[in-house]
Parts: C-alpha cells; structure tokens; sequence
C-alpha cells in the first residue's frame, strides 16, 4: 500500500465534498429565492420590474441569501457549541471508563503503553484512554475538539480480543483522526446538517400558526394571509428537509473518506498493514462486529473505528474495501474469531487455562 | 527630497538580504531543535529499556539458575549499552554510532534470553513476567518509533542546510549535518519482536 498516495486521494475527495456542501447551500439559497417569488406573486406584487427580467430581483436574491446565511450560520453555531463539550465528556456520554494509569491488568496496561506508542509515532500530545467495559464488539473513537482535550476510547472487546499488532492500529487509526482534526471537521458538518434542518423547524412553525391565525382574523384578509403562510410554511419544510437529506449524505461521504485517510495514515505511523488490516478482519469475522450498543452511540456513530450502526448513510466504508485497500492481496474471508481474551504470549495462547 | 527618497530605496534594497538571512537562520534553527528534541525522545525511552533490563533478569533469575552465563551477557550489554547511552549527543555523530552498536548488542543478549525461555515453561505463564514482557516489548517500539521521528527530523535538518538557497546560511554559520540512528545489525531488529 502506498499510504500517502491513499492520504492525498482522500483529502482530495473529501476537499471536494466539501465543495459540495457549499453548492447545497446555494441551492438551498435559490429554492427560497423561488419561494419568496412565488408567496409575492401571489399576494399580487410584479417581480423583475427593476432589473427588466421577469422573476429577477437582486435585492431579494440579495435579502434571501443574506437571510438563509444567517439562519443557517446560527442555527449551526449553536448546534456546534451544544455538542463540542470536550472530549473526556463525549467519552462518559458514550459509557466510558477512564483507565487508571498505574493500571497492573494487563489489557489495560498494554492498551495504555500503545497509545503512548502512538503519540510518539504521530507527534500528537498523549490523550486520556476510555473504555468501554459493557461492548464486547470490537470498536473505538476519538473525541475532542483538539488535540489538547482528545481522549481515545474502545469497547472492552476491542481491548482484550485483538492482537498487540491489530490494536495498535486501531489506535494509530484513532491518532490520524486527533491529528487531522476529524473531530473538529465532523462537529461542524453536524452544525451545518442541523442549520439546514432548522429552516423545515422554522417553516413547520410558520404552518401550525397559519391555521390558527387563519380562524382568529377577519375573513378575507385571513384567508389571503393564510395563504401565504400556507405556502411559505410548506416551502420551507420541504426545502429544509430536502436540504438536510443531501447534507447528511455528503456529510456521510465525507466521513468514509476520513476513514480512508485514517487507515492509511495507521499504515504509516505503525509501518505495519498487518495490524490495522488484521483488526478489520476480526471485526468482520466476530458476530458482535463493531455494533456498539449504548444509546447515545448514534450520535456519534463517525466517531468510532469501525461502522456502529448500519445504514444507508453510512459513516464508514464497507470493511472488504477497507481491508482491500489497505492489503491488496486479501482474498476476502475474514476468518474466525476466538472469543477468548488474548495476551500475545504463545504459551497462553496455546495451552489455555481452565479457571 | 528625491535625494531623500532615492537614500530609503537604497536602504530597502540592503535590507532584503539581511531579512533573508535572518529568516532563513531562523529557520535552520529551528529544525536543528527538533532534532535534539527527537534525539531527547530516543534517549527517554533507551533510559526506560535499560532501566527494565535488570528488574526482567531479577525475575528470571529464579527459573534459569543454569542460564548463569547468558544472564550476565545481558546485563554485561545493558551496562555497555547505559555508559554508551550517558555519551551520546545530537551533535556528535559518532557517539550516536556508538550508541546504535551498543543497542544492537543489548538486543542480541535479550534475543537469546528470550529464545532460552522457550525451554521454561513456568516462566512463559508466570503473570509478572507477561506484564515484563509487555513492558519491554512496548519499550522496543517506542524506541523504534522515536529514531523513526528522529531520522525524520535529521532528514528535514540536512535537507535544509544542503539545499539552495539555505545551504549559504548555513555554510556562514557552521550548521554541520545530523547523523541518523541507524540499526546496525539483525540483532536489534529481531529484538524489536520480543517473544518467548
């Protein structure tokens, strides 16, 4: 695997994505420049007069793009303030437990000496470690918003079924996300995703007080006024909802390309595709997978290592081409998975303990 | 008042080069800190590797009483390695040869201990020397990891006083090249995979 040929084509595809992010926003902007035409129109104004064009108006473009903007831009600041509330916060939500750094069990201190590994390998400050005790998938995630307040967390499983080799790449694939500000870059693609959605919550507010104002207010002028917001209301909702649906799918998309970036930035820190390729393989052999059970893991399901949910909007690429990337010369069987904690030691490995 | 303006241009023009040099020391400066910081890293982590060394041959001791002679090899190279280790500076490239020699000796020594232990299988489930093992098996890459960033910095330093127009800044100012820690034998790569 070339790593940094796999890094520079996915931070250019995710730079691109992003592009598309902003061509959403100027649709959003065009569909309620529509809007606001259609609801004057139909209140009887002409459009175009000034500019000779029918339809054509700068200053309401000029009105409406500065208006969706802001609406978007706070809406999405808060969004954004509500959830970067840290790392070792996002990890206690998630059902963590922070490891004792004078730690004696083995799966501890070994998870620990990794990730002191890790920082030395990516230069990044080390990060305080969670896990997970109740998942018995195989998963992890870094949290935070900058290097400084990152903290790395993984499932119990993650810690104690996978190799020294496979879990060092898992945390040299959470190290690339800490480094490339992953965390950061998901927040406000979330605040984005929620601005966009705020205008169907604006738009659903306008609807509900149409019809009541529809029957308090004298009757012509109300049924002209109900009208409006009628309109308005219902633009707003589907222009809102058909704006976050495709923010959410780019969102996604950008998502999967960090995974790539992140994997093939575990290949260069660790130096060994075995390992993070051989993780990938357990997961995809185990039946618990990387499905995290927690409530609140939906929430942050771009966090974690590996997919911790299915669905269309899927915030991980599918396994087979992860692993295909990552070791070309995979066949694609994934193998079985031994439940039983591993210690790297052969003796234990090979003659397990009864008790 | 030309005469004025004509004396500041020729004011601006002088004072391009010595921004230049200025910028460019600067620069050099910085990156030859980077390697001392590196080399630091490097440091840290062989002081921990040497300071395990005698706690592994304490813990030992008890199941290999007849591997006398390959216990004191290993503490014999720990010892080299330590005085080797206390000498080596950034900026003296032969020390740090020295150093690599040393390490490789030390690796060897622990090789074949390990490759011993094979034979004792007490030793192989005893708890404490799983939690030894994995200290030192983390140690090994750590250090691996730092001479990986070391010789990244080393190689961004000799880029820059190598390259043009960098190279006439540092040629004025004695910036002489860093040497990067390199293993020297298979003993030491082979030690990086500690098993037993």
């Amino acid at each position: 695997m070339d790593f940094f040929e796999h890094q520079e084509v996915a931070r250019r595809k995710s730079h691109v994505l992003l592009f598309y992010f902003f061509l959403a926003i100027a649709g959003i902007i065009a569909a309620i420049y529509g809007l606001v035409v259609l609801i004057l129109t139909l209140s009887g104004q002409e459009i175009g007069e000034t500019s000779g064009l029918a339809f054509w108006d700068p200053s309401i473009l000029l009105i409406t793009a500065g208006g969706t903007v802001s609406v978007v831009f706070l809406a999405s600041s808060f969004k954004t303030l509500q959830l970067s509330g840290g790392g070792a916060v996002v990890a206690l939500e998630l059902g963590g437990r922070e490891l004792d750094l004078n730690t004696t069990d083995y799966h501890e201190r070994r998870l620990l000496n990794l990730v002191e590994e890790m920082a030395i390998a990516s230069g990044v400050p080390v990060p305080s470690v969670y896990v997970m005790d109740t998942e018995d998938s195989i998963n992890a995630f870094a949290a935070g918003k900058s290097p400084s307040d990152a903290v790395i967390g993984v499932t119990r499983g993650c810690m104690t079924l996978l190799t020294r080799d496979e879990l060092q790449g898992v945390i040299a694939h959470e190290f690339s996300h800490i480094l490339n500000g992953d965390m950061r870059l998901n927040l406000r693609l979330m605040g984005l995703v929620f601005g966009i959605l705020f205008l169907s919550l604006i738009g659903e507010f306008i609807l509900r007080n149409a019809f009541r104002g529809g029957s308090s207010s004298s009757k012509k002028d109300g049924a002209g006024l109900a009208l409006v917001m009628l309109t308005g209301g219902l633009g707003l909702l589907l222009i809102g909802y058909i704006g976050a649906f495709f923010a959410n799918l780019i969102k996604a998309s950008v998502s999967r390309q960090r995974e790539y970036l992140a994997d093939a930035s575990a290949v260069q820190f660790t130096r060994n595709p075995d390992g993070i390729a051989g993780a990938l393989m357990k997961i995809g052999g185990l039946f618990a997978g990387s499905k995290v059970a927690h409530p609140m893991a939906k929430d942050a399901s771009h966090l974690f290592f590996g997919s911790a949910l299915d669905s269309m909007f899927a915030t991980h690429p599918p396994l087979g081409e992860r692993i295909r990337r990552i070791l070309p010369r995979w066949e694609g069987t994934f193998g079985e998975v031994s439940l039983r904690p591993i210690t790297d030691a052969p003796a234990t490995q090979r003659e397990p303990r009864r008790a | 008042m030309s005469a004025f303006v004509f004396i500041l241009f020729g004011l601006a023009i002088l004072l391009v080069p010595v921004i230049f040099v200025v910028v460019v020391y600067n620069g050099l400066v910085q990156v030859r800190n980077r390697c001392k910081n590196a080399f630091a890293q490097i440091d840290v982590q062989l002081k921990r590797r040497h300071d395990l060394v005698p706690n592994l041959v304490e813990s030992v001791k008890a199941f290999m009483a007849h591997e006398r002679e390959t216990l004191e090899a290993v503490i014999q190279a720990r010892n080299v390695a330590t005085s080797a280790r206390e000498h080596a500076s950034a900026a003296d490239g032969a020390s740090i040869q020295q150093l690599a020699t040393a390490e490789a000796g030390l690796g060897g020594a622990l090789g074949r201990l390990f490759a011993l232990s094979e034979s004792y299988p007490e030793l192989r489930s005893d708890q404490n020397m799983l939690q030894l093992q994995e200290e030192l098996t983390s140690t090994e890459s750590k250090v691996a990891f730092a001479r990986q960033a070391y010789n990244d910095a080393v190689m961004n330093y000799n880029n820059k006083i190598e390259m043009f127009p960098s190279n006439f800044v540092a040629g004025i100012f004695h910036f002489d090249a860093a040497t990067s820690f390199e293993l020297s034998s298979n003993a030491e790569r082979e030690s990086v995979a500690v098993k037993f």
